[in-house]
């Protein structure tokens, strides 16, 4: 058995579609889990119980269900509702609404992480309360959380392996194709583990960047 | 039906522990090692299967050993794979543990003269269990979930019988919220465990104070 | 501050009382931790609250604020009441807006700081000046250097607070607080956190505050300072007002046995550490 590069060269284009699809659904995904993962937070450090209770359900399910399962539900239970969704979106908002549960979580711990004396003290300036969340709750929240938040991104691009099952051509999927194709196992196989391994490596590095330059 | 692939589902995500308790332990002191090629060596294991996607992992066990004349049925496919990606989880979990526990503990077991191996099995071993119990809890849930993956090599295990099932009834709404519940009711109690433990150790986070 | 100079500025409080507090009552759960505390302190008084820790000084001014809400009893601030509204069927919470504008005239500097490290020292001043009085950028950062000024703080406006010493830190939320004009300032324990050496420096700044007719309520456990400066100081134990008056009665012939033991504790320990 020997390593054949010329394949690989031959099915450049597909498996480089796969990654920008790979990259694009995940960054969608990305922010719809921050967005939803915010406002949960919000909600489960509510006042009101029962928001608080429903917020509490929603990460609890998100968190116990795998993310096929979701998916699923969505693409192939969906229509039942008269909700036809393309792969592709059923791939950004399955994984936001899941990673969404994931983020809520490290959200609501960054929000508590931060000393009520801070709060406090901005009460007492008169300082309303929400201006006191966007002003001094968030900005210090989000560099309490970079580091966790990255890890999450970095789980969210491997989950995004699975979209292949749902039809997405992303990654994992085009390299199946070529390996049904070519019956080479080694070569698409690695190549994908290479290209996965250099966009975590990537969102890490971003990660930590930010994190450097956000730092006092 | 469902039934039956749930507990599928719940032993093979234990047997896959618990074979990673010992392959991550393993792993664990190949990271904390002094000779320096076995240490880069469970670096490079580390980093590759933890930054690669578990199915991508599954598929290349499944694939690509029978072509280097390793011929195996996808149920064993599904335990390596699940096992070798745990094992790196566990190693960075238990390496986390081991870093809680006192230098001095060890220079003064060390000065006794008691043996490097007899200093792991006997004194950081136990010690660290009791501190990466609920860090255990939460990668056995997520080995519980992932472990849905393997569906797509053919092992009929919850996610599996729940298609097989949608195939015959044509409502994949219900079944498949079912099958979701089946796996909530699993790592619900995982999560409830984990929650007794971390109290039990103290490490709980203080009460939650509203916005 | 000599004890003369002291008299001629603000001996004699003059005027209605700024802050009155009535049979004040605080539990958290079936704890009691205050019992019915009464206090009045009139424009330009000077008054330190000393006690054992514990003894519910800390949340007799943190009620004051209205941080702890407070079940029975009144706190009122220049007349008004400070939490609470009356409506036909009985006393209610009052709005978050209504609290801030009654507690308006009050600015807190407390024990850990509570800066906001995210913000740089001139940012952590200026910030109420433009959510709150919506001043524009030029002038809160006029009004901000000069109350850093005071403090002297103001070559340190653009770093962050995790660059500054404890008692540099505690100056820039003194200017913080001062930013805002107000005419009473509560202190919580403001030197409690800090390594000795940095104590004086903020004990400065207080005195000079204190000098210029500042009204200031102060929980301290710096019983030189509160000997020094204080033109009332009361003693707290378990929840109530032991013992009140000029500092040098209170110190000098303490009544009640329990101010004569904590004063002989504090001795002791003080003593020691010399």
């Amino acid at each position: 058995m020997s390593f054949d590069f010329d394949l690989l060269v031959r099915f450049a284009p597909l498996l480089l579609s796969g990654f920008l699809i790979t990259v694009v659904i995940c960054f969608f995904a990305g922010i719809v889990a921050m967005i939803v993962g915010l406002i949960v937070s919000l909600g489960l450090l509510s006042k009101f119980a029962l928001l608080r209770w429903l917020c509490r359900i929603y990460v609890e399910v998100m968190r116990g269900t795998p993310i096929l399962i979701v998916l699923f539900l969505m693409y192939y239970g969906g229509p039942s509702f008269g909700l036809t969704l393309s792969a592709e979106t059923v791939g950004i908002f399955g994984m936001g609404l899941y990673g969404g549960g994931y983020f809520a979580e490290i959200f609501r711990s960054g929000f508590q992480s931060i000393p009520i004396g801070q709060i406090e003290a901005a009460r007492m300036l008169g300082i309303g309360k929400s201006a006191i969340i966007w002003r001094i709750r968030i900005p210090q929240m989000l560099t309490l959380i970079l580091p966790p938040l990255t890890n999450q991104m970095i789980l969210l691009v491997k989950e995004s392996a699975v979209l292949s099952i749902i039809t997405v051509a992303e990654l994992t999927k085009n390299t199946t194709q070529m390996v049904n194709e070519t019956f080479a196992t080694l070569e698409p196989y690695l190549a994908a583990a290479i290209l996965y391994w250099i966009l975590i490596e990537g969102i890490a590095l971003l990660g930590a960047t930010i994190e450097k330059r956000v730092k006092h | 039906m469902l039934a039956e692939g749930a507990v599928f589902t719940a032993s093979l995500s234990l047997c896959a522990i618990v074979l990673g308790v010992f392959f991550g332990l393993l792993l664990c002191f190949g990271l904390m090692s002094k000779n320096k090629s076995l240490r880069f060596a469970s670096k490079v294991y580390r980093s590759v299967w933890r930054g690669t996607p578990l199915l991508v992992q599954l598929l290349i066990i499944f694939y690509f050993l029978p072509h280097a004349g390793i011929n195996l049925p996808p149920l064993g496919a599904a335990v390596i794979a699940l096992t070798m990606n745990t094992a790196a989880f566990q190693a960075e979990i238990y390496r986390g543990g081991l870093m809680t526990i006192p230098n001095g503990q060890i220079e003064a077991a060390r000065m006794l003269g008691i043996s490097t191996f007899a200093i792991r099995k006997n004194i950081l071993t136990p010690q660290m269990f009791r501190v990466v119990l609920p860090s255990l809890i939460n990668e056995t849930i997520s080995i519980l979930k992932n472990s849905s993956l393997i569906s797509v090599i053919g092992v009929t295990e919850l996610l599996r019988t729940s298609q097989q099932i949608v195939a015959t009834t044509y409502r994949p709404f219900e079944v498949y919220i079912l099958a979701a519940l089946a796996y909530l009711a699993m790592t619900i109690s995982l999560a409830a465990i984990g929650r007794y433990f971390e109290r039990r150790l103290g490490k709980g986070q203080r009460a939650a104070h509203v916005l | 501050m000599a004890d003369a100079e002291k008299l001629a500025l603000n001996a004699a409080p003059n005027g209605a009382p700024i802050i009155e507090v009535r049979d004040l009552h605080k539990r958290f759960g079936s704890l009691e931790v205050l019992k019915g505390i009464e206090l009045e302190v009139r424009p330009s008084e000077v008054v330190c609250i000393i006690g054992p820790s514990g003894s519910g000084k800390s949340t007799l001014l943190r009620s004051m604020a209205f941080l702890e809400e407070y079940e029975d009893g009144e706190v009122l601030i220049e007349g008004r009441l400070l939490g609470y509204r009356q409506t036909p069927s009985g006393r209610r919470r009052d709005t978050d807006r209504n609290i801030d504008a009654v507690r308006n005239c009050i600015g807190m500097v407390f024990q850990q700081f509570n800066l906001w490290p995210h913000k740089t020292t001139l940012s952590n001043v200026t910030e109420a000046l433009r959510v709150v009085q919506k001043m524009d950028r030029a002038s809160a950062e006029k009004r901000a250097m000069e109350n850093l000024e005071k403090v002297g703080m103001r070559s340190k406006a653009h770093e962050y607070p995790g660059q500054l010493s404890g008692g540099q830190q505690q100056r820039v939320a003194i200017a913080r607080a001062l930013a805002k004009q107000p005419r009473i300032m509560f202190f919580d324990e403001p030197t409690s956190a800090l390594d000795p050496e940095l104590v004086g420096e903020v004990l400065n700044v207080m005195q000079t505050l204190a000098k210029e007719g500042m009204t200031m309520v102060i929980v301290t456990h710096e019983m030189g300072f509160a000997a020094r400066v204080a033109d009332r100081v009361i003693f707290m134990d378990q929840g109530v007002v032991v013992e009140q008056g000029a500092p040098a009665d209170l110190f000098e012939t303490p009544r009640s046995n329990r101010l004569r033991q904590f004063l002989e504790t504090w001795n002791e320990r003080s003593s020691g550490d010399g």
